[in-house]
């Protein structure tokens, strides 16, 4: 389907978050839409499947004037959008939520509509079974779910929201494949929003960035990396810098301990991490690596073994005393685990520092204007969390943390984020790590592991493999030892 | 001529309006009640609401006003003290507090309308000697019903074993369930011919004088607990009619057992078959005489405890407390019934006998084993009325 | 900025005159004239000083179980409880007012701290079914504002009936010294009491906004898994939080009994608690909304004494209207939200999330 955008606007009070955008896919053809957070790209999307309406501009879907102003106009008129969090219902079943919103007629033969799930799940080559409740599945498995719903409801143009974050490399592939099979043979247009600069150049055909609310430039693929940043930021990012100013004595050592998860169990698991080292964490979700980072922190108790920070004994402490004792703490959920949504800055700086019972607002309003700017938040002191776009809010966070842990643990600390705001995420953890702390990270981002990580942990159900140089493996070694294939292990 | 005649009936007309009038307005004698419950409880309040009403039937000009529900659970907002300033305000002139929970208050908020005179129901203050000089108290002799009650409970029972169904326990209580026990006692030995000492009275005292769940003892529960351990008649000494409704479904299930009901004439309709009779207060006429001793000017406070009128004891222009036979007495049970009134009657009738209570006589004596009255000696009645706890021979709690 | 302000007014007066207009049409329905309902109902609550007095006299305990409310849906906990605890405090009042020989101003005093005590001892009861059994707070409040009850009746039937010819309705009258004076026989109003309420909102206002305590209330509430992440000892918040509310409750239940009813009896908390958590669902977490608007349900609920007497019509009306009222403001809540895209989410308490006690930590 051809779509076409002309003059598109849309105000936020006084933000301009879509400043006439005209814009053009043309049927078969994937197109990024690239962009810092804040760019306005959320907004576009959500425009065109239907979300929310445009101040003023038109959707022209081949060659006719379109009208709606619902998700569900917006697919009937053929445009379906896939969530960053797929809206299915946990207690249905896979077949429950095909089949949920579809026009079943008055007659439902649940037949009939086995057929068509597997039908269209095969020829995309997804693995669906119909009858696993949704609580069972993979983010990936869901995403595949919702894509194969929307293409029964006839949805001829996909619109596709990071959705590489949190699916596993293989899963990605089959995407992938998916993906062109619909845009070659069936006229499908895709759009993909993501940070991720390799999937982009990866899948798509062409480019087009926004800032600032505006429409800045297209550009047609094949196309370089550099090309693309430098087209986005108008810079190129420089490599990281490897330094250590301080005695790397031990920061953090795991004897022995054993974790229980709800899905898996490390058992008799060691490990130290000593001052200015960086030490990456592997695995597919819920692998075990979590378990690790967590015991880190205090948030999972080892049911055997020891836990110590510097010489200090923290087996079976609670939070708070790791905390006191100098880790730092930062959840993949940043709004559900880190920050509250309903607080302005401001309440989160003085939650964070205030240590009189009385809290000065003067100061706290002060602290929090000198670490916004610090920390290069884009946001006022008044304004609420959740107002703040992704990058924002991990900033944020970063500004809430010790200045100078012991410890920082950090699932997925650049999750959602733009290569810009990585980028500076790991500007900020590597000075840390200079002047001493050590960091542990978890990401599902491989190359982001490679790069950062002086040795990584892989866990596979519960097992967990060293590679103690980070910089002698690369992401298809690491890639194989996430889907279990230790026997290839470079080290142990 | 004509025209002095129109003038003549103009001013006749006028000198009328402005006497006659006011004349009736004068006339019109307003008295407020005060209700614990809702007017409509099938209970005590009702009792009270209907006496209200024959009020206005038996005295012209009459008219009542009423407050329902009256206590600290349903009308948090407001206190006996608003109240009666709200009735008096709309004209009471004389205001009825128709519960014990309004004893204290009562005391209190006629002291602040020192003109008007109140009468407390079921309360002793003017007894005592606390109450002002405008309180006085009315109560009815429920024993001598309750006695009644007891004895065609004792006549029923096949099983020997009769459950009381009692609300929180006070003098009061105490009092009405130790008559229904003695009543049970007489008949079960006289007229059925059993042993008395084989006969088990067991009150169980759920907290309260209704359901309040989660903080009394649940009716309908206790109910089914004493049918299920051996009981065939409930009687009920609360204000609602679980006994008597739970009764009825057990009979429709087979089981032969009984029920009495309390407080409220109609209450046998619910279950007839089951239904031995109902004990019932009624105010009217001691509310018609308080009135119009208040109306002529004549009222002075006392103490009234006032008995049923032995010619019918059913007269509801007469008679203070009463009770209704129930269909569940077969023919016999209620010829005996008959005759244990006439009875009751001839004894509290006649003049050689002091006043008093009649089989609250000796040797009787409380739980505890303490001697209440010796062999051959009668019970005063302020003893009764100050029972301090149930008999020796009931099961149950004192306090 | 104008035009805001113009339509937060409209939609807070809306719901009002809709409720007052339904209850008309009601009125009659049922055959009377509205404009008799408001004479009544207003001549109830102002005709005098002493019709005025019953109105404070009820707004008193109102206003102060809203203000202990809206710290515990600060916390985002739903404290039911707060019948009980206002029964509790009566209790431990009561047994001041009993047996402890003071001299007026001391016993008073003295009898003020018991009913704080009391309350707040009942409260970290449900705090503590909460954060070490896993018992949720409403499970718990519903519980102990039961054996509460129970308990008052038991001392009232039982060990604290009055000597003789009790009627287990009512202890003695507590003795003079011992119930709190009235400002004067025209207006019997507690001028301590009125203090203690105002003392209240300040102290509340202030803990709320201006106090590291408050702040992680705030944050607890909100979100108490973050909370506890960014160092905030969240099972403190939400154990203070129910204890304080519990403090401030016991003082409305020590007011019913030391001065409305003058004894302990059965049910003296009257729902009274129950009233004040609508009140704080209506208004918001803003102490002095809660007790304004509670001042309002005083006025139509005293004033309905009135309805009752005057017309003899039923005084359930009072609730019918209150019932409007709240159903009105809360859709026009719904609908403010609607039209301005205007996020109070912060001024309204927190009805979803659950307090994260410390144990959950150990499955992470």
């Amino acid at each position: 389907m051809k779509i076409e955008l002309r003059h598109i606007h849309k105000r936020f009070g006084t933000v301009h978050a879509n400043n006439d955008i005209s814009m053009t896919v043309d049927a078969g053809k994937i197109v990024a839409v690239l962009g810092e957070n804040g760019a306005g790209k959320s907004t576009l999307m959500k425009i065109l499947s239907g979300y929310q309406p445009a101040d003023s501009g038109e959707i022209v879907l081949d060659a006719q004037l379109a009208s709606y102003h619902t998700p569900q106009g917006a697919i009937a008129a053929g445009i379906g959008m896939l969530q960053q969090d797929p809206l299915d219902i946990p207690a249905f079943t896979v077949l429950e939520n095909f089949v949920y919103g579809q026009k079943t007629g008055f007659l439902y033969s649940p037949r009939k509509w086995r057929e068509r799930l597997k039908s269209i799940s095969a020829r995309l080559g997804f693995e669906l079974d119909p009858d696993q409740p949704i609580a069972n599945l993979s983010i990936g498995q869901r995403q595949q779910l919702e894509i194969v719903r929307l293409l029964s409801m006839g949805v001829r143009t996909l619109i596709l929201d990071e959705p590489t974050t949190g699916i596993s490399a293989e899963q990605k592939l089959i995407l992938f494949e998916a993906l062109r099979e619909l845009a070659r043979n069936d006229g499908m247009s895709v759009l993909l929003v993501s940070h991720k600069l390799e999937d982009v150049i990866a899948l798509c055909d062409s480019v087009v960035v926004l800032r600032g609310g505006r429409l800045v430039g297209t550009l047609q693929l094949p196309a370089t990396m550099d090309q693309l940043v430098r087209l986005m930021f108008g810079q190129e990012l420089a490599p990281p810098a490897h330094e250590c100013l301080v005695n790397p004595k031990t920061a953090i050592a795991l004897d022995n301990v054993t974790l229980r998860g709800k899905r898996v169990t490390v058992q008799n698991f060691s490990m130290k991490i000593r001052a200015c080292e960086v030490i990456g964490l592997a695995g597919l979700e819920e692998s075990g690596q979590e378990l690790i980072l967590r015991a880190c922190v205090g948030l999972v108790k080892p049911t055997h073994g020891h836990i110590a920070l510097g010489e200090t004994n923290l087996t079976g402490k609670s939070y708070r005393e790791f905390l006191a004792a100098g880790v730092a703490f930062g959840a993949a959920g940043r709004l559900e685990e880190g920050l509250i949504a309903g607080l302005t800055l401001t309440e989160h700086i003085a939650l964070a520092t205030e240590n009189q019972s009385l809290v000065d607002w003067t100061r706290a309003k002060m602290l929090t204007d000198q670490k916004l700017k610090q920390y290069n938040v884009r946001g006022r002191p008044e304004s609420m969390i959740e107002q703040l776009s992704g990058g924002n809010q991990q900033r944020l966070l970063m500004a809430l943390m010790p200045e100078q842990p012991v410890l920082m643990a950090l699932e997925q600390p650049t999750r959602g984020l733009d290569v810009d705001s990585s980028h500076w995420i790991w500007q900020q953890l590597l000075e840390r790590r200079e002047r001493g702390t050590a960091i542990l990270f978890s990401s599902p981002d491989l190359d982001e592991l490679v790069t950062y990580s002086d040795r990584i942990f892989v866990a596979y159900a519960g097992h967990i493999v060293e590679i103690s140089d980070a910089r002698q493996t690369n992401i298809d070694e690491l890639g194989r030892l996430i889907g279990g294939h230790f026997e290839k292990a470079s080290g142990s | 001529m004509q025209r002095k005649g129109l003038l003549f009936v103009i001013v006749a007309l006028a000198f009328v309006a402005l006497t006659v009038v006011p004349a009736l307005a004068q006339d019109e004698f307003v008295f407020g009640l005060v209700l614990v419950g809702p007017e409509n409880d099938r209970g005590w309040s009702q009792a009270h609401y209907e006496a209200g009403l024959y009020v206005q039937e038996q005295i012209p000009g009459s008219r009542m006003i009423f407050f329902p529900s009256l206590n600290p659970a349903d009308a948090p907002e407001t206190t006996l003290l608003d109240v009666a300033t709200e009735l008096i305000d709309q004209g009471a002139q004389v205001i009825f507090t128709t519960s014990d929970a309004f004893e204290e208050d009562t005391d209190a908020v006629a002291e602040a309308f020192p003109d008007t005179p109140f009468i407390n129901i079921s309360g002793d203050n003017y007894l005592t000697g606390e109450a002002p000089a405008n309180v006085g108290n009315l109560m009815g002799q429920g024993e001598w019903s309750k006695i009644i009650a007891g004895c065609a409970a004792g006549l029923a029972t096949e099983t020997g074993s009769i459950g009381y169904l009692g609300p929180l326990i006070n003098g009061e209580t105490r009092r009405f369930a130790a008559s229904a026990y003695l009543g049970a006692r007489y008949c079960y030995e006289h007229y059925k011919g059993g042993n008395p000492d084989d006969l088990t009275f067991t009150v169980t005292w759920i907290g309260f004088w209704f359901n309040i769940p989660g903080v009394t003892l649940d009716p309908t529960e206790e109910t089914n607990t004493f049918f299920d351990s051996g009981a065939d008649v409930v009687m009920s000494g609360i204000d609602t009619t679980e006994a008597i409704t739970i009764a009825g479904q057990r009979a429709a299930q087979g089981e032969t057992v009984w029920a009495l009901p309390y407080d409220f004439i109609g209450a046998c309709d619910i279950a007839p078959d089951v239904c031995l009779g109902v004990p019932y207060f009624n105010w009217g006429p001691s509310y018609v005489s308080a009135i119009q001793a208040v109306k002529d000017g004549t009222w002075t406070p006392s103490w009234d405890w006032v008995g049923p009128d032995w010619t019918d004891i059913n007269n509801p222009d007469t008679s203070a407390v009463g009770f209704v036979k129930g269909p569940g007495l077969t023919e016999e049970q209620s010829a005996q019934l008959d005759s244990f009134i006439a009875d009751l009657a001839s004894f509290a009738t006649n003049p050689f006998v002091p006043n008093s209570f009649a089989l609250w006589s000796g040797p009787l004596n409380l739980q505890d084993g303490t001697e209440l009255a010796a062999a051959g000696q009668l019970v005063d009645p302020l003893d009764v009325w100050y029972l301090p706890q149930i008999l020796e021979g009931m099961v149950g709690a004192s306090e | 900025m104008k035009n805001r302000t113009l339509l937060t007014v409209g939609f807070a007066l809306l719901p009002i005159i809709a409720s007052v207009a339904i209850t008309a049409l009601l009125i009659v329905a049922v055959g009377s004239n509205p404009g008799d309902v408001f004479v009544a109902v207003t001549e109830g609550a102002f005709r005098d000083s002493r019709a005025f007095a019953g109105v404070i006299n009820f707004w008193i305990p109102l206003a102060l179980c809203s203000l202990g409310l809206i710290v515990t849906f600060t916390a985002g906990l739903w404290n039911i409880g707060v019948e009980g605890q206002m029964m509790i405090g009566a209790v431990f009042a009561a047994y001041g007012a009993l047996f402890i020989d003071l001299p007026g101003p001391v016993l008073i005093l003295v009898e003020i701290l018991l009913a704080m005590l009391g309350g707040g001892l009942w409260a970290a009861l449900v705090g503590f079914l909460k954060t070490r059994l896993a018992v949720h707070e409403i499970f718990g409040g519903v519980a102990l504002n039961a054996l509460a009850n129970v308990w008052a009746i038991y001392l009232i039937s039982g060990p604290w009936a009055p000597p003789s010819g009790g009627t287990a309705q009512a202890t003695a009258p507590f003795k003079d010294t011992a119930v709190l004076p009235a400002i004067s026989p025209e207006f019997p109003v507690s001028l301590i009491a009125l203090l203690l309420v105002t003392a209240t909102l300040v102290i509340v206002s202030f803990a709320l906004s201006g106090t590291r305590w408050g702040l992680q209330l705030k944050a607890t509430g909100k979100n108490s898994r973050s909370a506890l992440l960014l160092g905030v000892p969240t099972t403190r918040s939400a154990m203070s939080a129910l204890i304080v509310c519990g403090m401030v409750a016991g003082i409305a239940g020590s007011y019913r009994v030391l001065f409305t009813y003058e004894s302990l009896r059965p049910l003296v908390s009257g729902g009274i608690g129950f009233l004040a958590l609508l009140v704080v669902l209506l208004v918001g977490l803003r102490p002095l909304f809660a007790v304004i608007v509670g001042f309002a349900f005083a006025v139509i609920l005293a004033g309905s004494t009135r309805l009752k007497v005057a017309l003899q019509l039923d005084q359930s009306l009072a609730g019918v209207l209150q019932g409007f009222i709240v159903l009105l403001v809360l859709l026009s809540n719904g609908l403010r939200q609607r039209f301005t895209s205007d996020s109070t989410s912060s001024e309204t308490p927190n009805t979803t999330t659950t307090v994260e006690i410390q144990r959950t930590q150990e499955h992470g």
